[in-house]
C-alpha cells in the first residue's frame, strides 16, 4: 500500500498547517505544511540549521510556533498548558542527547511518567517498564544509573522510556547523531523493529540506509522550508530540485 | 596457521576455520619504588633541595607554634583559681586561666536563661535529635515526610518549650500540632523499622481497611487521635515564662541560625524560581528583593530592622527584638540562597525540562521531581557553605544587644572577678564554632559522596 493510498483511507494523526516560526527576527520555519497518517514513517533530512529540529519540536510544542496550527490525534495545541500536556502524552520523543534523568535508575526513568502522570501503581509500572526494556534488549541494566551505560544503551533506554507511555506517535530528533558507529546500528535496529510494529514515526536523521529501508516518505528541508517530499525510491533516484541533489551528493 | 595466504590475497571465502584467541596479558605489580610510606615521603616531601628545605621549614613552624600553644593552654595553665588575680599571681601571662571559662560555661551555653528552667532547652534539643534519628535509619521510607515535619513543626513546639508562659486556645492547638508531628515521627520510625509500614497504614489495616481510600480515611482518624493525645499533654504542661531578652549563648546562636537555615533554603528556592519566572512582575519582584538584600551588609539590615521597623508599625504593635533579628537574618540568608539555587538550576541542561515536558509532566512536577533534585545535589557544597556562613554571621546580632555566644564570651572579661579575661573565653568559643562548622562541612562531603550516583561515571 503506497503512502498515497493511505492518505486517501485515513485521517492524519499529525497535521501542521501554515507553520511559521521566528527566533527573534530570524525566520526559522516558513509556511511548513505536513500531514502524517497513522502508521506512516517519515524521515526528515536537510542541511544543518535548516529547521528540522525546530519543526519536529513544534509537533509536541516544545517549540511554540507564532503562526499556524498543530493538530495531533485530532486535538489542537492551544494556550492551555494543561490540555497541551494531555496531548503530549500521546507523543513519545527521543532526543539526540538522550536526556535520561541522571539521578534516577534506568527502571525509575521508565516508570517515572507512568507513576506521576498516569498514576499507575508502582509494581504495575515496573512490570510494564521491564517489558519495554526487554524489547530494547537491556532488561539486565534496569538497576543501573544512566551514566553507567554506553551511549547506544542510553538511547535504547530513552526509546523504552518513551514507549512506556504507550504513545501513538514517536518523534526522533537525530537519535544516532552523537553515537559511535558501533552503537548506531543497535539503535537503528531497535527503531526498525519499532517501525515494523506499525508505530507512526517522524525521524530526523541522516542515516539514509534507515530512510531507504523503513521510510514511507522522505522530506528534505532547507532554510526553514520543506523543499521536497517523496517516497524513498523516488527521492534518492530522481530528486526534483538541484538543492536536494547537491545535499544528497554530499552525504551519500 | 602458517599456510594462510597473505592478507591482500585473502578473500571472504578463505577465512580459516580456526581463529586466533586473544588472551590479555596479566597485570604486573607496580615497581616497589612507587609504593609505601617511604616512597610517598620521598616523592612528596624531599623530591628536590627546595622542596626538602620547605618541608623542614614547615615542620619547624608547626613545631614552634604548637609548642608555644601547648605551653600556654596546658603545661602552664591554671585550672583552679577563684579570680583572674589568682591566676596572674600564679603564672602571670605565661599560662591560660581556665577557671574563668569553666565558671562561665553555663552562661556561654544558655545565656542568662534561668538555671532552673535550662532543662527545657535540653529536652527540646533532645527531642530534636530523636526527630532526626529516623532520617539515618535505613529501613525508614517516609524520610521526606519526617524531614519536612521536623522543619515545619518542631519550631511550633520548641518555641513554647523555650518561652513558656500563657497559652491561648490557638497557641495550644499549634503546640499540639507540633507534638503530633513528633509522636507521628516516632511511631512511623518504629513501625517502618519493624514491619515496613508507616504507622497510619498499619493501624488502618488492623481495622480492616483494604482500599487506599479506606486506609487514608482511617489514617486521618488515627492522626486526629494522636492530636487528641498531644492536646491532652499540652494542657498538662505549664511552663514559667522566660523572656527572650535573657536567652543567650550557644542556645541563642542556634535558635537564630536554625531559623535562618530552615527558612532560607525553601525561601531561596521560591525566590530563585520566581526570578526565572516568565511572568515579568514576579520576576522583577524577586530580582529586586534578591539584589537589594544582597547588596546591603547584614549588619545594616539588622540595624534597620531593629531601629526602623518599629517606626513603620502601627503604634502599640510591639515586635520582639529577637524576632526582628531572626527575620532580618532569614531575609538576608534567603537572598543569598536564591542566587545559589539559581546557579544550580542553570547548570541543569535544558534537555531535562524538555524530556520531562515531552512525557506530559507539567512545570511544577518537572521542577520538583526532575530539576530540583539534580540541582540541589550539585549545590550541596554551596548550600552548606552558606549555612556555615550564616552560623558565623549570627555573631553580628551581638551588636544590636542580643546575648549570643560571642557577647557572652565578651561578658566573661567584664565580670569583676575575671576582669580582662578575653583570650580564654574566645578560644573556647572558637572551638565551639569550629566543631559546628567542621561537622557541617564534613556532613556535606559525606552527603555528596552518598548522592554521587548520577553526575559522575
Ligand atoms: N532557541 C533558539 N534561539 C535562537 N535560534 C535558534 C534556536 N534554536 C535554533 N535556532 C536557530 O534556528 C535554526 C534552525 O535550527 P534547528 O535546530 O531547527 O536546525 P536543524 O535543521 O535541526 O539543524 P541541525 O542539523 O544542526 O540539528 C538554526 O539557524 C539555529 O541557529
Ligand atoms: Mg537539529
Amino acid at each position: 500500500m503506497s503512502a498515497v493510498e493511505k492518505a486517501v483511507r485515513r485521517e492524519p494523526v499529525i497535521e501542521l498547517i501554515g507553520l511559521n516560526k521566528w527566533f527573534g527576527a530570524f525566520h526559522v520555519l516558513k509556511d511548513v505544511n505536513l500531514r502524517v497518517y497513522e502508521g506512516e514513517r517519515i524521515v526528515v533530512c536537510g542541511p544543518s540549521g535548516s529547521g528540522k529540529s525546530t519543526m519536529i519540536r513544534c509537533i509536541n510544542q516544545l517549540e511554540v510556533n507564532q503562526e499556524g496550527t498543530v493538530i495531533v490525534g485530532g486535538r489542537r495545541f492551544s494556550k492551555d498548558e494543561k490540555a497541551n500536556s494531555d496531548i503530549r502524552r500521546d507523543i513519545g520523543m527521543v532526543f539526540q542527547s538522550f536526556n535520561l534523568f541522571p539521578h534516577l535508575t534506568i527502571l525509575e526513568n521508565c516508570t517515572f511518567a507512568l507513576t506521576w502522570v498516569k498514576q499507575m501503581p508502582k509494581d504495575e509500572a515496573e512490570a510494564l517498564a521491564m517489558e519495554f526494556l526487554k524489547r530494547v534488549r537491556i532488561p539486565e541494566q534496569a538497576r543501573k544509573y544512566p551514566m553507567q551505560l554506553s551511549g547506544g544503551q542510553q538511547q535504547r533506554v530513552a526509546i523504552a522510556r518513551a514507549l512506556c507511555m504507550r504513545p501513538k506517535i514517536m518523534l526522533f530528533d537525530e537519535p544516532t547523531a552523537s553515537l559511535d558507529p558501533e552503537m548506531i546500528n543497535e539503535v537503528l535496529a531497535t527503531m526498525i523493529e519499532l517501525a515494523e510494529s506499525g508505530m507512526t514515526m517522524v525521524v530526523v536523521t541522516h542515516e539514509m540506509g534507515f530512510a531507504r529501508k523503513v521510510a514511507d516518505r522522505v522530506i528534505f528541508m532547507d532554510q526553514g522550508e520543506i523543499v521536497e517530499e517523496a517516497p524513498p525510491e523516488l527521492f534518492f533516484a530522481r530528486p526534483q530540485y538541484d538543492r536536494t541533489q547537491l545535499f544528497l551528493s554530499q552525504i551519500l | 596457521m602458517n599456510n594462510l595466504s597473505p592478507p591482500q590475497a585473502a578473500h571472504l571465502t578463505d577465512i580459516p576455520d580456526t581463529v586466533k584467541v586473544f588472551v590479555p596479558a596479566a597485570a604486573r605489580a607496580a615497581p616497589s619504588s612507587t609504593l609505601g610510606a617511604t616512597a610517598w615521603i620521598r616523592k612528596n616531601m624531599f623530591s628536590s633541595v627546595p622542596s626538602a628545605l620547605l618541608t623542614i621549614l614547615g615542620i619547624w613552624i608547626v613545631y614552634t607554634v604548637l609548642n608555644g600553644f601547648i605551653g600556654w593552654a596546658w603545661t602552664n595553665a591554671v585550672w583552679e583559681a577563684s579570680s583572674r588575680r589568682d591566676c596572674l599571681d600564679k603564672v602571670g601571662n605565661a599560662g591560660a586561666c581556665w577557671p574563668g571559662v569553666v565558671v562561665w560555661i553555663p552562661n556561654l551555653i544558655y545565656g542568662l536563661y534561668p538555671k532552673d528552667e535550662v532543662w527545657r532547652i535540653n529536652l527540646a534539643f533532645a527531642l530534636l535529635i530523636v526527630w532526626l534519628i529516623p532520617l539515618w535509619l535505613p529501613k525508614v521510607n517516609s524520610k521526606v515526610a519526617i524531614g519536612l515535619s521536623m522543619v515545619l513543626l518542631f519550631p511550633l513546639f520548641a518555641s513554647y518549650m523555650f518561652m513558656g508562659g500563657e497559652k491561648g486556645a490557638i497557641w495550644t492547638a499549634l503546640i499540639a500540632v507540633g507534638l503530633t508531628g513528633f509522636l507521628w515521627t516516632v511511631l512511623t520510625a518504629v513501625t517502618e523499622t519493624l514491619w515496613g509500614v508507616p504507622v497510619l497504614r498499619l493501624v488502618a489495616r488492623k481495622f480492616g481497611a483494604t482500599t487506599a481510600e479506606a486506609e487514608s480515611r482511617i489514617g486521618q482518624v488515627v492522626l486526629l487521635a494522636l492530636f487528641g493525645v498531644a492536646l491532652f499533654i499540652v494542657f498538662e504542661l505549664d511552663f514559667v515564662e522566660v523572656r527572650t531578652r535573657v536567652w543567650g549563648g550557644l542556645f541563642l546562636t542556634m535558635v537564630i541560625s536554625g531559623f535562618g537555615i530552615a527558612v532560607s533554603l525553601p525561601a531561596g528556592i521560591v525566590l530563585a524560581l520566581g526570578r526565572r519566572s516568565k511572568m515579568p512582575v514576579i520576576s522583577l519582584l524577586c530580582t529586586t528583593f534578591i539584589e537589594l538584600f544582597r547588596s546591603v551588609p547584614l549588619i545594616t539590615i539588622l540595624f534597620m530592622f531593629n531601629t526602623m521597623l518599629p517606626l513603620f508599625l502601627p503604634a502599640g504593635v510591639e515586635v520582639n527584638q529577637l524576632l526582628r533579628a531572626i527575620v532580618a537574618v532569614c531575609l538576608f540568608a534567603s537572598a543569598y540562597m536564591a542566587e545559589i539555587v539559581r546557579g544550580g538550576l542553570q547548570a541543569i541542561p535544558r534537555g531535562q525540562y524538555e524530556a520531562a515536558s515531552a512525557m506530559g509532566l507539567g512545570f511544577w512536577q518537572s521542577t520538583a521531581l526532575i530539576i530540583m533534585p539534580q540541582a540541589l545535589k550539585i549545590m550541596i557544597p554551596n548550600i552548606v557553605g552558606n549555612f556555615i556562613g550564616l552560623f558565623k554571621d549570627t555573631t553580628l546580632v551581638s551588636i544590636i544587644g542580643l546575648l549570643d555566644l560571642l557577647s557572652m564570651a565578651r561578658a566573661v572579661g567584664q565580670d569583676t572577678r575575671w576582669i580582662g579575661l578575653f583570650i580564654e573565653p574566645f578560644f573556647f568559643i572558637t572551638v565551639i564554632y569550629f566543631v559546628f562548622c567542621f561537622a557541617m562541612s564534613q556532613y556535606s562531603m559525606n552527603l555528596e559522596k552518598r548522592l554521587n550516583t548520577g553526575h559522575k561515571r
